[in-house]
Parts: C-alpha cells; structure tokens; sequence
C-alpha cells in the first residue's frame, strides 16, 4: 500500500538513530512503517546504512537457513569435537537419524523386557536382535536406495571407502552406546551382557565384504536371515547361551578376518579405479 | 599438455565391446560427443571422470595417470566435474543441502568459504532463489541444474556432462550455454548428447561416436561442410535417400542419395551432416521414429 500524498517525513537525525537502534520500540515500529509506505525516505536513509554489515547479517541468516538440521547424535558428536565438514557427510546418513536409532532401542528394549519377564530368562530375542543392530544399520545407511548419489561419491576425491568407512564407525558409534547399557538389564550370567558385541562387531565386516559383490541391501538381509539362523537353530537342541560362548566366538572372528581379507582383495585388484565397498 | 589424453583405449563389458581403440585429446573449449544409444559415449565419459578403468590403451588426465597412485588419482579427482547421466538424489535433502553434501566430499572443508561456493554455484544455474526447497519437490529439468551446479563446484578444469540437456526447456538450454561460455575458457568440457541441436548450439568441437570408434572428429562447422552438396528440398521424397521427411511447407527434406527431379539444394545442418556419416543406422532410427 503506498499512499501518494504523504506530507511528513522523517528527518536525518531521526533516520540515523533509527538505523543505529536507538530508537525506543514505538519510536522504531513508526518509523519502519513509515519507510514501507514512503520511497522517498527510504532513498534517504540509504546511505546511513553499513551495506557490508548488512549484507553479513544476510548471508548468516541465510546461511543459518539454508543449513539442513543436524540429527540428534551427530549434533552430539559435534559436542564431543566431530569436525564440522565430517557432519555434514553424516548428516545424510539414513540410520543415523533419531527415528531410526530410536526403534532400533524401543525393538532391543522390547528383547530385553522379553527376556525380564520370563520366568526361565528366554534370551534369544534378544541374541536375535541385539547383534544384528549395528549390521542393519550399517546396510540401511545407504539410504533407501542403494546410494543414489555413488556416481558422485566414486569420482570424488573425498574416497568412497573412506565415506562408507566413517558411515560405519558412525553407526557403531551411536548404537553402542545404547544397546550395552540394555545388555546389562538381562537376566543370566553378567557376561552375556558384552558377549553379544562378539557377533555383532564381527557381522559388520561380514556385511561390507558381502556388499561389495551384491549391495548392501541383499548382504543386510544375507546377514540377518544367517544370524537368526544360528540363533533359532541353537534354541531346542543348545543351551540359550551357545550363539555366545567361546567357540562360537572364535567363528566370528575368523569370519570377521577373512571378510577383512576378501576386502583388502577387492580393493587392491579391481579394475573400476578407487574402492570396492 | 592437453587436459584429457587417450590413446589405444578400450573397454568391454562382458563379451560386449563398449569401446574398441579410441584416440582423442581435448583441452580448453566444449567438445559433444555425439552417436546412437550403446556408441560408447557414456563409457568415455566414465572413464574420463574417473569412475572407471579401461581395459588397454593409456589414459593421462592432466598429465596425471589415472590408474597410477591414490595421490594421482586425487589429485585428478580435485581438478574435475562430473555430471552423470543417472544421478539420484536423496529424497529428503534440499537443493542446498546436495550441494553442500556433495562440495564437502569435494574437500571443502572451511564452513564459509563452502557456504559462498555452494550459493555461487547455485547462482550460476540459476536455483539461488530454489535453494531451500527439497530436490524431490524440483522439476526435471531443475533437479539437472542442481546436478550442473555441484559439477561446477571449485572451477573444475576438466568437466564431463552426461546428458547435461536432458529434461532442459529451451530458454534453460539458452542458460546453459551462458554457464558454458562463462566455464570454457579455462577448462576443458566435454559433454554427450542426443541432439544435434544443443552440439550446434554449445560446442565448438564434435565427435561423433559408432560402435565404440570414432568415426568423427573436428570442429562443427567442417561436420557441416561433410553435407554439402547431398541436402535438398524436393516435391517427393527421393527413392534412394539416407532418410527423407516431410517438412512443414508440404516439401521434403532430402538428405543423401540422387536429388530427386526438381530438387532444389538446401542449407545443410549439422544434423544432416550426423545422418549421412551414420547412413544405415540413421536409417533404421528415423523408421522407428516415424511409424506414421
């Protein structure tokens, strides 16, 4: 709305002060309306204006809108001294998102409560679920696709192996800390609560290796439907242990090296420039 | 030293031949590359962006091997754009945010200097006001400019376009080569298309790609020149022609064969100049496009 026959105008002394924020808020309020309505006091206050401290202002709020929001652990991480351009790559990382995160704990909690609950300490849904967390999370942090952006993200100097690398320590780095402290609330023997981390630490370079020849979604459920096999397989005929103890053990960490090695291969002696993952 | 050397190069696909020996160098200007679906186009692409090896011959990118060290293959990596022809995005990220996800794997790592890059880029494709909106909710041929713009992240000096036109209105197209003509001065462009309209209208330079060979390469006007003599405008439409079609004014567009009686010699173009150096395959083409 501009009204032509405006009569009063503000004066510089007024301008001035306002521009310099030492007008009291009625005072600022009238003039700001004032200068919507009338362009020739708007062509005088131009040049009381700090054009550079403006144009800063602009850029951060721009900035500070263009920015997508961070995920809750990632804005953790930043806390804990993640650096910033690291974020940034993190932040589009499905699984680390709080949803995924949060029914990743609500589904071990529901594991653990099972477990509680029973009267002869059925742990198996637990041993089924809790393991299988980070690997999951792992194969999902590709995104719904099988990394839409991986054309990009090969030919960058950045490194795909570094990226699906610091994905997966990403992962870790947030499931853990949620998934031990449930661990702890089974009932049995104290040391089952870490004995899952065996397979679980183990299956995710079981996962990469697989990924690298078929993609991450068909070695996510290769892994998972293989895991609840040795779980289910293991619950008539074994003690609800057996999936943890020593030997089993050492299984997986002769499985998690040869995955090692296979990527270590892959790597070294593919064609395709840069990395396998 | 040319910004892309190839020489010998080859690459299969299983018992498919994608390229079968190919000799080219580029430096500073746009080249098209041009030539019918499976001519090897997007294989030369790749393997100048580095996305993949070829099987023999020797590739230097900026005088650099790119099967060399990880510090070769990086520092090539640094120096170059890439547009590929398939580029998804991930549903929920905004235009902004791709941008700046993708100039972080690019390595800029100062927050504020990333931030002016990111907007500057925006800029030049024109999406600085689109920046906040979702790439999901962008148009086809806005979600390419958003693809164009991470390309151009950094003043690459090599810059590979697959496609870069595809889903572009005219006026975007007339965009584009504003971009290219800024670009192309200090860096060597190298992009694929199926129209011969955006070679004419974007490059100086084309080659033209067959069955993994070169079976052209020069400047477009001299591609141009390759029709003289053999493009007319008849009343029929000539019984021996490369391909002939029906034009607006009730006239045929003749290229190639004997001029029919009463043939009148026509203005080349650089797309007949394509249809008469593919001859056959062209042929077959233009039957599948004009069923009626």
């Amino acid at each position: 709305m501009t009204t032509p026959h405006t009569t009063w105008h503000a004066d510089d002394d007024l301008l001035a002060a306002y521009v310099a924020g030492e007008l009291d808020p009625i005072g600022g309020a009238s003039v700001e309306q004032h200068l919507t309505r009338c362009a020739e006091c708007r062509v005088r206050i131009r040049p009381l204006v700090d054009v550079p401290a403006l144009d800063r202002t602009w850029l951060a709020i721009r900035d500070t809108v263009q920015s997508p929001v961070l995920p809750l652990p990632i804005r953790v991480a930043r806390r804990l001294g993640l650096p910033e351009p690291t974020s940034v790559l993190l932040a589009a990382t499905a699984s680390l998102r709080t949803a995924w995160l949060a029914s990743a704990v609500v589904a071990l909690a529901f594991a653990v409560l099972a477990a509680a609950w029973s009267s002869d300490g059925v742990i198996a849904p637990f041993l089924l679920v809790a393991p299988l967390i980070p690997v999951l999370g792992v194969a999902a942090a590709y995104g719904p696709h099988e990394d839409p952006l991986e054309s990009l993200v090969v030919t960058a100097p950045y490194g795909r192996t570094r990226l699906i690398l610091l994905r997966t320590l990403a992962v870790l780095a947030s499931a853990l800390p949620v998934a031990v402290p449930l661990g702890f609330l089974l009932p049995g023997p104290v040391w089952l609560a870490v004995a899952w981390l065996g397979p679980a630490l183990a299956l995710v370079p079981v996962l990469l290796a697989l990924a690298s020849f078929v993609g991450p979604r068909a070695a996510g459920a290769t892994v998972a439907i293989g895991w609840s096999a040795v779980v289910l397989g293991s619950l008539r005929p074994l003690p609800a242990t057996w999936p943890v103890e020593a030997t089993q053990q050492v299984v997986y960490l002769g499985l998690a090296a040869l995955a090692g090695v296979v990527l270590y291969v892959r790597t070294r002696h593919d064609r395709q420039i840069g990395a396998v993952l | 030293m040319n910004a892309i050397d190839l020489q010998g190069v080859t690459k299969s696909y299983g018992r498919t031949r994608a390229l079968a020996g190919v000799d080219l160098s580029f430096d500073r200007g746009v080249t098209g590359l041009l030539g019918p679906n499976g001519a090897g186009k997007t294989t030369l692409l790749r393997i100048v962006a580095t996305s993949i090896g070829a099987d023999s011959g020797t590739v230097r990118l900026l005088g650099r091997d790119p099967h060399g060290t990880h510090g070769d293959v990086t520092a090539i990596r640094r120096e170059l754009g890439y547009l590929p022809q398939e580029l998804g995005y991930p549903s929920d990220m905004t235009a902004f945010g791709f941008v700046e996800y993708v100039a972080v794997l690019k390595e800029w790592n100062d927050r504020t200097r990333r931030l002016a890059e990111v907007r500057r880029v925006l800029d030049l494709v024109g999406l600085g006001d689109l920046a906040t909106r979702k790439v999901s909710k962008l148009s086809g041929g806005q979600k390419r400019r958003v693809g164009l713009a991470q390309s151009l992240l950094g003043d690459p000096r090599v810059l590979v376009l697959d496609e870069p036109t595809t889903g572009l209105d005219p006026a975007q197209r007339a965009d584009l080569r504003r971009t290219l003509s800024v670009v192309a001065g200090r860096c060597a462009v190298l992009l694929s298309t199926h129209q011969t309209e955006d070679v004419a209208a974007l490059c100086e330079r084309v080659v033209v790609l067959a069955g993994g060979r070169v079976r052209f390469d020069g400047a477009v006007s001299e591609m141009i020149r390759t029709a003289e003599g053999q493009v007319w405008l008849a009343d029929d439409p000539g019984h021996d022609a490369v391909v002939s079609w029906r034009t607006g004014t009730g006239r045929h567009h003749v290229v190639g064969g004997m001029p029919p009686p009463g043939a009148v010699p026509a203005e080349p173009t650089l797309e007949d100049a394509y249809l008469l150096m593919l001859g056959a395959d062209a042929r077959t083409a233009s039957a599948r496009a004009a069923p009626a």
